[in-house]
């Protein structure tokens, strides 16, 4: 297992354009989304400031990038090609499989992650304890693994040519809900409860529970975790269960 | 067309205990029924052909013996187990017609993680030497010729010490050298007392390298022996002569030893399980056959014999 894991991280480093466009891409609209902000303004309502809100939410939303969007559709082409049934036919658990796919996301994930917090700093002038910088990539990377279990899960619902749209879609609305693009305050009543169960907010709020120098929340790390048991769990089965005809 | 040597397996590890054992085994894809009823008994050393028409149920066959999917109806037993917990114990290793490669890693890596994943593997070295990949150990997966990515999923499917070898079209995309090294490798194995279950459409490979062979046809198994003994099946003999004058065709059918009767203007074609009895008969009757051609019928020639048997029988069925 160890050594799929390692050969799964080595093709994703290997693959330097997508690695390019997945890293960069996330400080970029981080830049563009808060180019007319002013760095002393709050969201309404709270104490936290908008440029920090959106930086992480910036990372939130590069992490979910680059996990969802390589994920889903290269395993939907391994399974078209076959080699995921080559691969069935080895003593790999399921769950070798799962692992490997979502370590190779975390992969791409981590510096797009740092990227957005290196511009927030650098550029954008957001000022935070040290713990709380490492809290907040921590948070960021780790709840990445979320995102990377669905990519792996629709990679194995949906064939190559559908993988890319689903993956799409369930990005753009979690990413909406989850106030990725716009402030989660801003939501009405109704769309704040919704979006609190659906996992890009809870993703969200840990760092930026960090960033007001609280813990993350518990309910949001639980809701978190099953989304992830959910998404993992359903994804090993289906690597075992898959009947696709190559 | 030198049938091989009797396999004596008793060194193997297996000895005794059924290989792979079907027991009114049935899969139906949507109204295909591409495996129906089959049973039938795998026995350690055995080299075995399976043989059958595209569309024949062979690669169903092998999914379902391999665990990729579930059958209908029926039991299977690999090794007395499920074929999911044989693969687990890595019994068995298997070379897929469908079975693509990992993309953007080298040959040397991908057979490295063959031997992480086997529990009995043997040394990378070995593995790409047995082969005869060494060469492009180095190579990106993805540029590899047809034969050279071939003999990369041989190396996955022989990556460990497996007791059963299941091969889907394994020379698909090799020249005849390849050919010949692929088989010269594959009787090492058998030699030492593996089960080797291949699906072929070169009937010269099931007659030069199989024991036994199967032949399906539209999912059922309609035969079942060695080479020779289907060749026997399907007549043995192709008699073939002239006839002038009116031909009473009803005299022929009732000749002793035959097969099968083709009368085709005046050339009178005849499957004989013996063709000197056979001959011996038509010059009794009175007949002066002309350009008298007796030939021995090849594995080719009595697949097609019995493959087009049992469509005829289906056909009266219906």
């Amino acid at each position: 297992m160890k050594t799929l894991i390692k050969l799964e991280i080595l093709r994703v480093l290997r693959n330097k354009k997508f690695m390019f466009f997945s890293v960069i891409y996330p400080p970029l609209l981080f830049l563009i989304i808060t180019a007319g902000t002013d760095p002393k303004a709050k969201l309404p309502g709270t104490d936290l400031s908008t440029v920090a809100y959106f930086m992480v939410a910036m990372s939130a939303f590069g992490a979910m990038t680059a996990v969802l969007m390589g994920n889903a559709e290269r395993i939907a082409r391994e399974r078209e090609k076959g080699w995921v049934r080559q691969l069935r036919l080895t003593a790999l658990p399921g769950r070798g499989y799962v692992t490997a796919k979502i370590a190779s996301a975390a992969t791409i994930s981590l510096p797009s992650i740092l990227l957005v917090m290196i511009v927030g700093a650098a550029v954008k002038q957001v000022r935070l304890d040290a713990w709380q910088w490492v809290a907040i990539l921590l948070c960021s990377w780790a709840g990445s693994f979320v995102f990377a279990a669905l990519g792996v899960a629709i990679g194995y619902v949906a064939s190559a040519d559908v993988a890319r749209p689903i993956s799409m879609i369930a990005y753009f609305a979690l990413a909406l809900l989850g106030g990725l693009w716009v402030p989660f305050t801003s939501f009405p009543q109704w769309m704040q409860n919704i979006a609190q169960y659906l996992p890009a907010r809870p993703y969200a709020a840990l760092g930026q529970a960090v960033e007001l120098g609280d813990a993350p929340h518990v309910k949001d790390i639980a809701i978190l975790l099953v989304y992830l048991l959910v998404f993992a769990g359903g994804a090993a089965y289906l690597y075992r269960k898959d009947t696709q005809k190559a | 067309m030198t049938a091989p040597a009797v396999q004596t397996a008793t060194d193997g590890p297996t000895t005794g205990e059924p290989v792979v054992g079907f027991s009114g085994v049935n899969k139906s894809f949507g109204p295909v029924h591409a495996v129906a009823d089959l049973t039938l008994t795998l026995h350690p050393g055995e080299t075995v052909a399976l043989l059958g028409p595209n569309g024949a149920g062979k690669s169903s066959a092998l999914d379902l013996l391999l665990g990729l999917r579930n059958p209908d109806s029926g039991g299977i037993e690999v090794f007395g187990t499920t074929p999911a917990q044989a693969i687990a114990q890595g019994r068995v290793g298997a070379m897929l017609q469908s079975g693509g490669l990992m993309e953007d890693v080298t040959v040397r890596e991908i057979i490295s993680l063959a031997c992480a994943l086997h529990p009995r593997a043997y040394p990378v070295d070995e593995v790409l030497a047995t082969a005869d990949i060494t060469d492009i150990g180095d190579r990106k997966v993805n540029r590899l010729s047809g034969g050279q990515e071939q003999r990369v999923r041989f190396a996955l499917a022989t990556a460990g010490d497996n007791d059963l070898i299941v091969l889907d079209e394994p020379t698909v995309g090799m020249d005849v050298t390849a050919r010949q090294a692929f088989w010269a490798t594959m009787r090492r194995r058998v030699d030492e007392g593996r089960t080797v279950l291949f699906a072929t459409h070169y009937l010269e490979e099931a007659d030069a390298i199989a024991d036994r062979v199967l032949v399906l046809h539209r999912g059922r198994l309609i035969a079942d022996g060695t080479a020779a003994e289907i060749k026997a099946r399907a007549g043995a003999r192709r008699i073939t002569f002239d006839l002038q004058g009116a031909i009473d065709e009803p005299a022929l059918r009732a000749l002793p030893h035959l097969v099968g009767v083709e009368v085709s203007g005046a050339t009178v074609r005849i499957r004989s399980d013996d063709a000197d009895a056979t001959m011996h008969a038509v010059y009794g009757l009175g007949l002066y056959p002309r350009n008298l051609e007796v030939a021995g019928l090849g594995l080719e020639q009595a697949f097609l014999a019995i493959t087009d048997a049992a469509s005829a029988e289906e056909a009266e069925e219906r």
